[in-house]
């Protein structure tokens, strides 16, 4: 057995995220700055001109491993033939399920073969409650010139059932294709289902 | 934190290195039992089925809509040929709102219910062998779990008898499931807010916790605060609108703990509440004409038979101790700051309760029949007092009520406003009303105003010695004088006991005067003593007894069922119909409850007219009325059985028809004249 040794938290530097607001689609998504798991600090609008997909991740939440028997990986990796940035981010807070230091984000990334651009650590919960992130998983996608275009569900199957997963509608996946084509995205919000993000407090 | 962090890793591990569907049984943090109301149902009827579903402490299962994150419950069944099962109805939820997430949630069991249709034609003795795959999320405050249960029953066709048990069982679960609210709600969405204007009677508690909660998705942004208002029979419910706006919302009303009602709201006109002290908008002249009539009012309470008396021998005492000029003033400033005190404080108290969600009148002090009683008493004591069958000799706290001193004059006016309450009723209610749709400081200065009315001749005879002057000069005729007065005194007490008898019906009115000659009684016998010269003790303790038994014996008196009193209609009971119509008598039988508005609506407007009543009568009606005002399971599935969810329902059965004619939900005057027409 591995004795695992928390490292002490990342430091967190949020810039311009007002306490809790939803993000309205069709508007200028909010910047914010995080810390990464190997220590580097990341901005939205480092990826101006490039679509962009945030996805909240609590790797303890059973919604969450159901999707990452597969699901997620594979939707990751269209995203990334498309060009598509894809941010993991999780607003766990320290204490609670799913909270990782950036050592223990990395082994899980690696474990899954999980393919974001970037896994993100929100242990305070900032960026999460800015975009009013509800669930795990909770999905949100940016287009090129920084405009919120879709927010909700991975797909429509709420159920946590894996062999129904292949009869879903993946939302983010269709999104992607729309915006793609220049299309308007048909499904812009949807429910989002999962297990509750683990904010602080 | 080091040894957290293994923990949880270890936790994590473990969770991973398991196949996800297999979850061993340490992992089981609900316990489901599936059950039949009746294991041998009768071919061509439903059964219902529960699912008493046990959460492990600290963990919780979902509602219907579960809020913005969690699961409901999902079925799959497996169901012999031609066996149907229905939707799965979900009890009262509570609200779980953890870190800004909101959570519609039941903390401890819970029972779903459903029923299944069994096909008719099916011989007795058949095997149907019921499985169902149950998906549920459970949840602690940090984790979630989602769980399967295969549940299994074998249900065998028989006679659909259901055990005393059983059916005590089942009825306890439904009275957790909202009962169907029978008005339906409107709803609009403006300005990012969600309004909701539900019918809901003025006169119905509501619990301080009452919430919406709402089932159709995504039309309300659950985790921000509601606003709940009332206004005469509608709840006004305001809240965040949510992502999109439905065609019709539906949802509950939790009034309480596994209480409330189910509705529907479709989309109409809705106002937003008025704020209460907004401010801006305040009709100064209007407040000031309202003033003025609650001034005018309370001078008008002076002549009233309950105050007169009071008011006229304090004058009088006043006149007769005409010494300083200080005296006076000071007995007249005590006297009015007893009364203004008095009706502020009732006002106040009436203002503090309604912001509290309660609803109640002026005069609300009198709908307690131990407050009527009690002045029923009091006013009886004065009465005997002045027509002079006992006197009250020793300056004690009764005794100053007549006499002089600040401290006398302060209590009678309180007494006075206090006695007067019952004159006001009447006359003010009106006036009063519109006060309370003013914000509250000006509710209270109409109080004010009305306290001072009622004050006012007594504090211009304190301050003018030349209105004093005016008194007649005190002598023999003034024990006379006091003698009449005793006669409005004893009208007041004769209409306190007829309040009685609204409250308690005529057994309670009877207590109430029995009471009322027990103290007459011991007062006479107080009376006979003091002209004796002997000690009176034991008298005033016998008063005083018989005033707190009294007080508890009319308590105790059970309300007769309005209903009966104000239509002749009869409780509805199965037995009683099925005993009327075995002797081929029409019957009208209607299922009310306190809280619907359109039931309500109907009796008022149909039901309990002249009208009708008089062709009831004449065609020999039985009319028999089931109140459902709090969801007697029994009753709830004779109602079911007229397909029908809830109240209002109405059933008209006429002579030697076997099955009755289910009435439409809004009725008018002819419908049911015309139920007669033929005879």
């Amino acid at each position: 057995m591995h004795r695992l040794i928390p490292i002490a938290a990342a430091t967190l530097a949020a810039l311009a995220i007002p306490a809790a607001a939803q993000q309205a689609n069709g508007q200028k998504a909010t910047d914010f700055k995080l810390t990464d798991a190997t220590g580097k600090t990341v901005q939205l609008s480092d990826f101006k001109g490039k679509t962009v997909v945030l996805e909240w991740n609590n790797p303890g939440c059973p919604f969450v491993q159901r999707h990452y028997e597969g699901n997620m990986q594979k939707t990751q990796a269209a995203a990334k033939a498309g060009g598509v940035v894809w941010l993991t981010i999780n607003s766990g807070a320290p204490g609670k399920q799913g909270h990782m230091t950036g050592a223990e984000a990395q082994k899980w990334v690696g474990e899954k073969k999980a393919t974001p651009a970037h896994y993100l650590l929100d242990p305070k919960g900032v960026v999460g409650k800015g975009y009013a992130a509800k669930t795990t998983p909770h999905m949100y996608i940016i287009d090129a010139a920084g405009v919120l275009r879709y927010q909700g569900g991975i797909d429509d199957k709420p159920a946590a059932r894996v062999e129904e997963m292949g009869a879903a509608r993946n939302h983010v996946l269709a999104a992607l294709n729309e915006m793609k084509a220049g299309k308007p995205v048909s499904v812009a919000q949807s429910t989002p289902y999962g297990c509750s993000v683990k904010y602080a407090g | 934190m080091r040894r957290f962090g293994f923990a949880l890793m270890t936790w994590l591990l473990a969770l991973a290195a398991l196949p996800a569907l297999a979850q061993p049984a340490a992992q089981d943090n609900l316990s489901v039992e599936l059950i039949a109301e009746t294991d041998t149902p009768a071919p061509g009827s439903t059964v219902t089925v529960a699912f008493v579903a046990k959460p492990d402490p600290g963990w919780h299962g979902y509602w219907k809509n579960p809020g913005d994150a969690g699961l409901d419950t999902r079925l799959d069944w497996t169901l012999p040929q031609g066996v149907t099962a229905g939707e799965l109805r979900y009890p009262v939820p509570t609200r779980l709102l953890i870190a800004g997430i909101m959570n519609y949630v039941y903390k401890g069991s819970y029972t779903q219910l459903t029923t299944l249709n069994i096909p008719a034609g099916l011989a007795p003795g058949t095997a149907l062998p019921i499985s169902v795959r149950a998906d549920y999320l459970v949840c602690t405050d940090e984790i979630c779990v989602p769980e399967t249960e295969n549940l299994t029953m074998q249900l065998t066709v028989g006679d659909g008898s259901i055990t005393p048990e059983r059916r005590a069982r089942f009825d306890q679960w439904r009275r957790t499931f909202p009962k169907p609210l029978g008005s339906e709600a409107k709803f609009a969405v403006a300005d990012g807010m969600l309004r909701v204007a539900i019918p809901f009677p003025a006169n119905v508690p509501l619990g301080k916790d009452a919430y919406f909660f709402p089932q159709t998705l995504d039309a309300m942004t659950y985790a921000e605060p509601q606003k709940i208002t009332r206004d005469g029979d509608t709840l006004l419910i305001e809240a965040k609108a949510g992502i999109t706006v439905p065609d019709r919302l539906e949802g509950v009303l939790a009034t309480g703990d596994r209480e409330g009602f189910a509705l529907t709201a479709v989309p109409g006109t809705v106002s937003a509440a008025t704020s209460g002290a907004g401010g801006a908008a305040i009709d100064w002249s209007a407040a000031l004409l309202a003033l003025g009539g609650a001034l005018l009012g309370g001078l008008i309470l002076n002549i009233m038979p309950c105050v007169f008396p009071i008011l006229s021998l304090k004058a009088l005492s006043l006149a007769k101790s005409g010494t300083s000029e200080a005296h006076a003033r000071a007995e007249a400033l005590a006297y009015t700051t007893g009364v203004v005190l008095v009706v502020v404080a009732l006002g106040g108290l009436m203002l503090a309760l309604r912001a509290g969600g309660a609803s109640v009148g002026w005069a609300f002090q009198l709908t307690d029949p131990r407050v009527i009683l009690f002045l029923l008493l009091l006013v009886l004591g004065i009465a005997l007092n002045l027509a002079g069958l006992f006197e009250l000799m020793t300056p004690k706290f009764a005794g100053r009520l007549a006499s002089g001193g600040s401290g006398g004059a302060f209590m009678t006016g309180a007494l006075a406003a206090f006695i007067a309450t019952p004159c006001t009723g009447p006359f003010m209610g009106v006036a009063l009303g519109a006060a309370l749709v003013l914000p509250w400081y000006i509710a209270l200065l109409i109080f004010l105003g009305l306290g001072l009315g009622l004050a006012l001749p007594f504090l211009l005879l304190g301050f003018v010695p030349a209105l004093r002057r005016m008194l007649p000069k005190p002598g023999a005729w003034m024990d006379m004088f006091r003698k009449i007065l005793s006669i409005p005194m004893f009208l007041t007490a004769i209409a306190l006991a007829w309040v009685l008898g609204g409250l308690k019906g005529v057994n309670g009115m009877a207590v109430g005067l029995i009471v009322a000659l027990a103290l007459a009684v011991a007062l006479w016998i107080a009376g006979r003593r003091q002209a004796r010269g002997t000690g009176t003790g034991p008298a005033w303790a016998a008063a005083a007894l018989v005033t707190l038994a009294g007080i508890w014996a009319v308590a105790a008196i059970e309300k007769p069922a309005a209903a009966q009193a104000s239509t002749g209609a009869q409780p509805f009971s199965e037995a009683r119909l099925a005993d009327l119509r075995a002797r081929n008598k029409p019957v009208f039988a209607y299922f009310t409850a306190d809280w619907c508005v359109t039931c309500k609506v109907n009796e008022k407007g149909a039901i309990e007219t002249d009208a009708v009543r008089d062709a009831f009568a004449r065609g020999g009606v039985t009319v028999l009325v089931g109140d459902w005002t709090d969801g007697d399971p029994a009753l709830g599935r004779f109602i079911e059985r007229h397909n029908r969810a809830g109240v209002p329902l109405y059933l008209w059965y006429p002579a030697g028809a076997t099955e009755p004619q289910v009435l439409p939900q809004l009725l008018t005057q002819g419908m049911l004249t015309g139920l007669t027409g033929g005879k």
